[in-house]
């Protein structure tokens, strides 16, 4: 099956941002920069979702993106907060520095 | 023009997502997320979706990236500077991500796209319509859900020594 780059480039978009995200999340010791990559990653599907809701000509998908942009503000309001607590916890956000749990 | 403008956008956007990745400084990751969620809202608005490129400006540069950049402020700028991570977890992290950008790209050049219906594209009105009838209550469930999240950020976020 051939696919044209030009008809199918939000595929590739969502692929790559995806990806990176993810790299930023394996990658990063800054819990700040972990939950922003959480955020790339969540936004590279949002656009997906979006994209098959207008393909179908449906605005399912739209409202189901909104309601997923406000579960990620409040995701990001409850993450911060946690990063907060772990900073006065031991004056550092570098998540190595967390091995509390690791039994 | 549109693919001259989508090609442009989407360079736009992945080259800020690699600058959030990968610029040592936390809060030029924060201006990148700025600029990368732009270029997002640019694109919603090429794939006919303007009222998404709206809500992405409004909550996510106008909401999520101030809250971040008020943590940064909240945190001290020399505990931000990191550990450089290591050269074996960066290329194993590499190979993974690219492979599964690889994968998550066949499947869905591969995945079955229905052929559109009949209809019109859905407007803001047809959308907001349906958040007020057909989705009503999940529409008020997530209000109520961030009436508890308020709350909830509250006690967490609370200063407990000093309180």
């Amino acid at each position: 099956m051939t696919v044209s780059f030009l008809t199918n480039w939000v595929h590739y978009l969502v692929a790559a941002l995806f990806s990176v995200g993810l790299l930023g999340f394996l990658i990063r010791k800054n819990a700040l920069v972990i939950l922003m990559s959480i955020e790339l990653m969540l936004n590279a599907v949002n656009l997906y979702v979006a994209k098959v809701s207008l393909a179908l000509h449906s605005g399912a998908g739209l409202v189901l993106v909104v309601f997923a942009i406000t579960v990620a503000a409040a995701e990001v309001a409850v993450g911060l907060a946690i990063i907060l607590n772990l900073y006065r916890a031991k004056r550092s956000v570098d998540v190595d520095m967390f091995t509390g749990l690791k039994g | 023009m549109s693919d001259i403008a989508a090609g442009l956008f989407g360079v736009l956007t992945l080259g800020c997502s690699l600058g959030v990745v990968f610029s040592r400084n936390v809060i030029m990751s924060a201006f990148y997320l700025i600029l990368s969620f732009f270029g997002l809202a640019a694109l919603y608005v090429l794939i006919q979706a303007p009222f998404l490129a709206v809500i992405q400006v409004l909550i996510y540069t106008g909401a999520i990236v101030v809250l971040f950049v008020f943590v940064v402020m909240l945190i001290d700028q020399d505990k931000l500077l990191e550990v450089v991570t290591g050269k074996t977890l960066v290329l194993t992290a590499g190979v993974l991500a690219w492979s599964l950008g690889l994968i998550l790209l066949r499947a869905l050049n591969h995945s079955p796209m229905a052929v559109p219906v009949s209809g019109q594209l859905p407007t803001l009105r047809t959308i907001s319509l349906s958040l007020f009838t057909e989705y009503l209550w999940p529409f008020e469930v997530l209000s109520v859900f961030m009436l508890v999240i308020i709350v909830g950020v509250f006690v967490l976020a609370r200063d407990k020594v000093n309180a």
